[in-house]
């Protein structure tokens, strides 16, 4: 496995294909976020904003490589371990970009009320919840099951949109969490709702990689 | 390796591919598929390569460590040749050294070493084959799936992928293969299977005219030959072999070819001498085996094309 995240995280830096994704976060959060406005507020646009980031990097990295090479790879690795590579690479850097995000942010905004150590532990878990949220609403809306690239764009913009208002949502329960704390400057991890993203990405990430060889 | 009533088709309502597919691959040996265009034999090589999963029915006991060579490989992947094949060695199981080693001497093999720092999308249609080719022989797959592989690839690089595979049969692999040059391989396949309409079945091989040459080999040693040879070589004793031991250097261990204690059976004939006659296809995966078991080539001749 490690061989193929390898693989496939060359292929999404060498490729250039991760700059557009970054630059939409970076102008979310850029525009969003103010120096000195209140903690828990600023971390919850900095969550938000990196699940449509995570869409679209999944759905960049389960596409981008040509048909041919995907088979020589499927056949020496098999076809699901390949696909949940590609997956975990596409989720795992848009975490690790979102976690340096809250870091800043933290560093950045008016902690009055919060400590530094609980602000940064409830950033990074509402940012992992949004991280995972949006993985698998890319996961479920790229190949294997939309191929098609406007059907799978379209659905994957809608999909980001509802899993951020929806109730019962893990990111909107963590966003919830964030904003309701804001109000009273108390910040509470959103342990819960990162424990039910991580729940829907691997249904996601199961489902996914198991349809690949079945369907494609 | 088998498949039981595999069927396979596209997503869920497409129409069926392959239908009642039962086959029975030996672990070892060269298998061809033949078949028009069209009917389905590059779904069967990836139903076997392990790429697509069967629609119905079930396929059992793929090796592991399994390979397979597109057809056509326009690769337009961010890295250079040399860097690809690394990383296709290390997601088969090598080591970063032995990755680049490998891709190394085989990226020479077909004879585009030149190219190992080239990006991928840069290179001809011809050297992103070979690319694709090494990247399946880099880390000795127990099963090798070839989809027209020597197509694209120049006449020094089929010859050597024709190599490759003899190689990979004598250390006890499987090769699939399916290719539209009649004579790739030619009465080399254990196995023959047709694909027809959607349908598998076995097909027997239209009896090549055997004008091919042969090639005499005249071998002593001590060391139990394994049991199969490339090639299947006719083995006899010397004849007069009393005049080519006196020939020997005194001292060399020529007698005693008896079956070998681990349960090699040992070409049993003259104390020491074999003269074994293979087809000039398969002489040099024979030689290089005889001098692997410390054998000494004592003479070598051509018979010349049979007609």
């Amino acid at each position: 496995m490690t061989a193929l995240l390898r693989y496939q995280s060359g292929l999404l830096l060498r490729s250039q294909r991760w700059l557009a994704p970054l630059l939409l976060y970076v102008a979310i959060v850029g525009v969003g976020v103010r120096a000195g406005e209140p903690v828990l507020g600023a971390l919850g646009l900095t969550a938000a904003a990196l699940l449509p980031v995570a869409a679209w990097s999944v759905r960049i990295c389960v596409t981008q490589e040509p048909p041919a090479a995907r088979n020589v790879v499927a056949a020496a690795a098999g076809r699901g371990r390949t696909h949940l590579a590609a997956l975990l690479t596409g989720t795992a850097w848009p975490a690790l970009v979102g976690t340096v995000a809250v870091l800043v942010v933290t560093a950045l905004s008016d902690r009055r009320g919060v400590t530094a150590l609980a602000a940064v532990s409830t950033g990074v878990l509402a940012a992992l919840t949004c991280a995972l949220t949006g993985a698998a609403v890319g996961a479920l809306s790229s190949r294997p099951f939309l191929p098609a690239p406007g059907w799978s764009l379209t659905v994957l913009v809608l999909g980001c949109l509802l899993a951020l208002v929806t109730t019962g949502s893990p990111a909107k329960h963590a966003m919830t969490t964030l904003v309701t704390g804001a109000r009273t400057a108390t910040a509470h991890p959103p342990a819960l709702a990162c424990a039910g993203a991580l729940l829907l990405v691997a249904a996601a990430a199961a489902l996914s990689s198991r349809a690949t060889a079945r369907l494609e | 390796m088998r498949l039981e009533r595999v069927g396979r088709r596209h997503g869920l309502r497409g129409p069926w591919v392959l239908r009642e597919v039962s086959l029975d691959l030996p672990a070892a040996g060269l298998v061809r598929v033949t078949g028009a265009n069209g009917t389905g034999k590059s779904t069967l090589l990836r139903l076997l390569a392990g790429i697509d999963a069967p629609t119905e029915g079930r396929v059992t006991g793929r090796p592991a460590r399994t390979a397979y060579v597109p057809e056509r490989f326009p690769a337009a992947l961010p890295f250079t040749a040399a860097d690809y094949l690394v990383h296709l060695g290390r997601i088969q199981g090598l080591g970063r050294a032995a990755a680049r080693t490998r891709a190394g001497d085989w990226l020479e093999r077909f004879g585009a070493a030149g190219h190992a720092r080239t990006p991928l999308a840069e290179l001809s249609k011809g050297t992103s084959q070979k690319v694709a080719v090494a990247q399946a022989l880099l880390a000795d797959p127990a099963l090798l799936v070839l989809d027209e592989a020597w197509t694209g690839l120049d006449t020094g690089a089929r010859a050597e992928l024709d190599t490759a595979v003899r190689e990979r049969l004598t250390a006890g692999a499987a090769v699939v293969y399916v290719d539209h040059d009649p004579r790739r391989l030619a009465g080399e396949a254990d196995a023959l299977y047709g694909v027809e309409a959607g349908r598998v079945r076995p097909v027997r091989e239209t009896p090549a005219a055997p004008a091919r040459p042969l090639v005499r080999i005249t071998a002593s040693g001590s060391r139990p030959l394994p049991a199969r040879l490339p090639g299947d070589p006719v083995a006899e004793p010397v004849p007069g072999h009393d005049g080519r031991a006196a020939r020997r250097p005194p001292g060399e261990p020529g007698t005693g070819l008896a079956p070998g204690d681990d349960g090699r059976v040992a070409h049993t004939a003259a104390p020491g001498a074999l003269v074994l006659t293979v087809d000039a296809a398969h002489s040099d995966a024979l030689l290089g085996v005889l001098l692997a078991e410390a054998w000494h080539i004592d003479h070598l001749e051509s018979e010349g094309v049979r007609v």
